[in-house]
């Protein structure tokens, strides 16, 4: 053996070690199930007792649980599952923006192609809802499971201080508070207090938090991509951009970030924040003596009252095409998200079934009898709004976010050409 | 057949390395030359595009911008680096009271954790609550936007990336004064030169490789500006701190346009070389 091949020996066992190493665990086979759920700790607790429950009643298939590996987001573990063919069978909170590009991968199994999906699916949902999910070519690959609908939080008692009794639901009333409420408490020339805030960094998923929903509340529910193209160069986005734009130049709304403050909504810094039911729990835990708080819908301009519109921030349910039963994954998630085990879910995590009727649905009247703050986010989960099947949503989000921070940050351009521009952007990467 | 024996103990011992070049280093290096001619989103296969990312490289106004940004950040941070490094280390090279406790405490910042260092700049830059502005406004002074500002932002960075990094070339600069021969002062202070003349034709003159070097260690370590404005800014406001591998990260890791984003840092790591290399001949002229 001459000194070359010892070398390459040495060098690909070692390489090869290495490589069994990295494998992951995942010797799921069609008798046992590899279910991976968020990594929220009420999520934890609510898919550690549904897997129980389910390998009890179906000792012939097992379910191992986990939840989702820690990493900077799930969404970077799951890609890296992906391309590393190590994902699970099962996961429960993927991001329906990503699933367009998986499924286009071809890394997800076509749920419409299961055994009694279709009705299924039109028994939880609505129309609209499977309209939404259903990706471009035809197909369905994921399970709308749940939602957290972005509302307006509001502080009752410094609204009423300023003459507000009902929170403001226009932009006019919206505006009017602002300019109400906005103030200098210290004297030092210096606004310190304002009637809002959002976050004015640039990342494109903070546009979630503030564009979006006023976007989907202004223009009752419509896209941003449809059938690959872009359609939200209109007035009701440039509605948004002006009224946002009111906001920043009359100091309504901090420019400055404050988010590393102490919660600035609890400590009056602001009256009003867009948030989500998340808010319920931190509020109950950490809000001052006798500190009052409401939700309400978010404002839209005068002419749009009625049905109003949110982004519903949802997290679905996909199976991997590395599941060797599909037939018996889709039996599973029959089960987790059943009316009973979505009851369950919504008393343990405190966020909302992805299901049609909620408010109304006697099997969750109790809940909501006894948690009154989320009464408001079950009447609008019927008008929530998830995002566009695009491969390229997150490059279309920065865009706009580049686009909002030009002009209502920072003023530099009017409302319609920064819709404009924005629009034009996003026709060279939409195809 | 014992010669051969002999030889294998050698080969293992730096296989390791071996390995860890071959995977870490020469593997990405060749797989990132191969997608500078394709389409990669990660989760689909590879699309082989020619030369078109670099057709969009050459159309990408953000990209230019972000290079600009950089450069800007080098042209303030270089000088003001060496100036406030040369300047300390002087004072920190005389016989001082706690001259030991100086010399640690501005070190102290290159040792903090460049994330930690950024999120304590965050506050003091803070336009309503930062220190720096309370204490402007207690002067009777107007506030200043740090951050928020577009024209104060990439300035605001690179003040606080020298304070994180001037400790290690005060440390240089230290050595470099210190192996100045002193029988040349000694002479200089016979001949009645000044303290200004004594830097000025002695000092300097002596300490140019270590300037080079600092100048060299600078620009590369400016070029890879990205935990700053990734952490403080995200690149705004109005893409003012968007540094070039701040805009390569989010290419490769945001959008995983990889193939593009292989593009962007395989252009963007010549235009480095090219830098360097005119450093490296302005130097040699000047010495």
């Amino acid at each position: 053996m001459d000194k070359l091949t010892i070398f390459l020996h040495i060098t690909i066992f070692t390489i090869s070690i290495g490589l069994l190493g990295c494998s992951a665990d995942r010797s799921s086979s069609g008798n046992e199930l590899l279910y991976w759920s968020s990594n929220n700790t009420y999520e934890i607790e609510f898919a550690r007792a549904m897997v129980k429950s389910w390998n009890k009643q179906n000792p012939q298939v097992n379910i191992r649980f986990q939840p989702v590996p820690e990493g900077q987001s799930s969404e970077e573990v799951i890609l890296a599952a992906v391309v590393g063919e190590t994902t699970p069978d099962i996961y429960s909170n993927m991001w329906q923006g990503d699933v367009e590009s998986y499924a286009r991968a071809g890394v997800l199994i076509p749920l419409d192609t299961l055994d009694g999906f279709l009705d299924y699916i039109n028994e939880r949902c609505d129309k609209r809802v499977i309209e939404e999910i259903t990706s471009t070519d035809g197909h369905i690959y994921q399970i709308p499971w749940k939602i957290n609908p972005i509302m307006l939080i509001y502080n009752e008692k410094l609204l009423s201080q300023i003459g507000f009794n009902q929170p403001p639901r226009t932009y006019e009333d919206f505006l009017e508070a602002g300019r109400r409420f906005h103030k200098d408490t210290d004297g030092d020339g210096y606004v310190d207090r304002w009637i809002g805030y959002a976050e004015v960094v640039v990342t494109w998923w903070q546009r979630f938090f503030d564009f979006y929903p006023l976007y989907l509340a202004a223009s009752k529910g419509k896209a941003l991509i449809k059938d690959n193209e872009v359609v939200f160069d209109n007035q009701d986005a440039i509605d948004v951009f002006r009224f946002l734009r009111k906001l920043y130049a009359n100091n309504y709304f901090s420019l400055e970030r404050l988010s590393a403050r102490q919660d600035v909504f609890l400590s009056g810094i602001i009256a009003t924040r867009f948030t989500g039911p998340w808010e319920i729990r931190h509020a109950e835990r950490f809000k001052p003596k006798g500190f009052r708080y409401s939700f309400s819908t978010i404002p839209v301009p005068s002419d749009t009252l009625q049905n109003i519109y949110t982004y519903g921030d949802p997290k679905n349910i996909v199976i991997f095409n590395t599941c060797d039963n599909p037939a018996q994954a889709w039996q599973f998630l029959k089960f987790i998200t059943n009316k009973q085990n979505d009851l369950k879910f919504l008393q343990m995590t405190r966020q909302l079934p992805r299901r049609k009727h909620l408010a109304k649905d006697s099997t969750f009247a109790s809940f909501f009898d006894n948690n009154p703050k989320m009464i408001p986010f079950a009447r609008q989960a019927r008008y929530v709004k998830g995002t566009d099947s695009s491969p390229v949503l997150k490059e279309v989000f920065d865009i706009i976010s580049r686009e909002y921070e030009a002009c209502v940050v920072y003023g530099e351009k009017s409302a319609k050409q920064a819709v404009r521009n924005a629009a034009e952007a996003a026709r060279l990467i939409v195809r | 057949m014992l010669l051969k024996k002999k030889h294998i103990a050698p080969y293992a011992m730096v296989s390791p390395y071996i390995i860890h070049f071959l995977a870490f280093i020469a593997f990405p290096v060749i797989f990132s030359l191969v997608l500078i001619f394709h389409h990669w989103n990660i989760i689909a296969p590879m699309e082989y595009v020619g030369l078109d990312n670099f057709y969009r490289l050459f159309h990408d106004k953000l990209f230019f911008k972000a290079i600009g940004n950089t450069l800007i950040f080098l042209i303030i941070h270089i000088p003001l680096q060496i100036i406030i490094a040369l300047f300390l280390a002087e004072v920190l090279n005389q016989k001082i009271k706690l001259r030991g406790f100086f010399r640690a405490a501005f070190f102290l910042p290159v040792v903090i954790s460049g994330v930690v260092v950024t999120y304590l700049w965050q506050q003091l830059y803070g336009y309503d609550t930062g220190l720096i502005n309370r204490i402007l406004v207690n002067l009777g002074l107007g506030r200043v936007g740090w951050i928020i500002n577009p024209d104060m932002a990439m300035p605001s960075i690179a003040f606080m990336a020298t304070w994180k990094n001037v400790g290690l070339y005060v440390v240089l600069f230290l050595v470099g004064l210190q192996s100045v021969p002193p029988h040349y002062y000694e002479a200089a202070d016979l001949e009645g030169a000044s303290h200004w003349q004594k830097f000025r034709y002695i000092t300097l003159p002596s300490i140019n490789p270590t300037i080079f070097m600092v100048v060299i260690l600078s620009t590369l370590g400016g070029f890879s500006l990205f935990i700053e404005p990734y952490i403080m800014t995200g690149g705004g406001p109005l893409n003012s701190t968007l540094s070039a591998m701040l805009y390569i990260y989010k290419q490769g890791f945001f959008f995983y346009h990889m193939g593009y984003a292989a593009t962007l840092g395989f252009f963007f790591a010549l235009i480095i070389l090219i830098v360097i290399i005119i450093q490296r001949k302005v130097v040699e002229r000047e010495s």
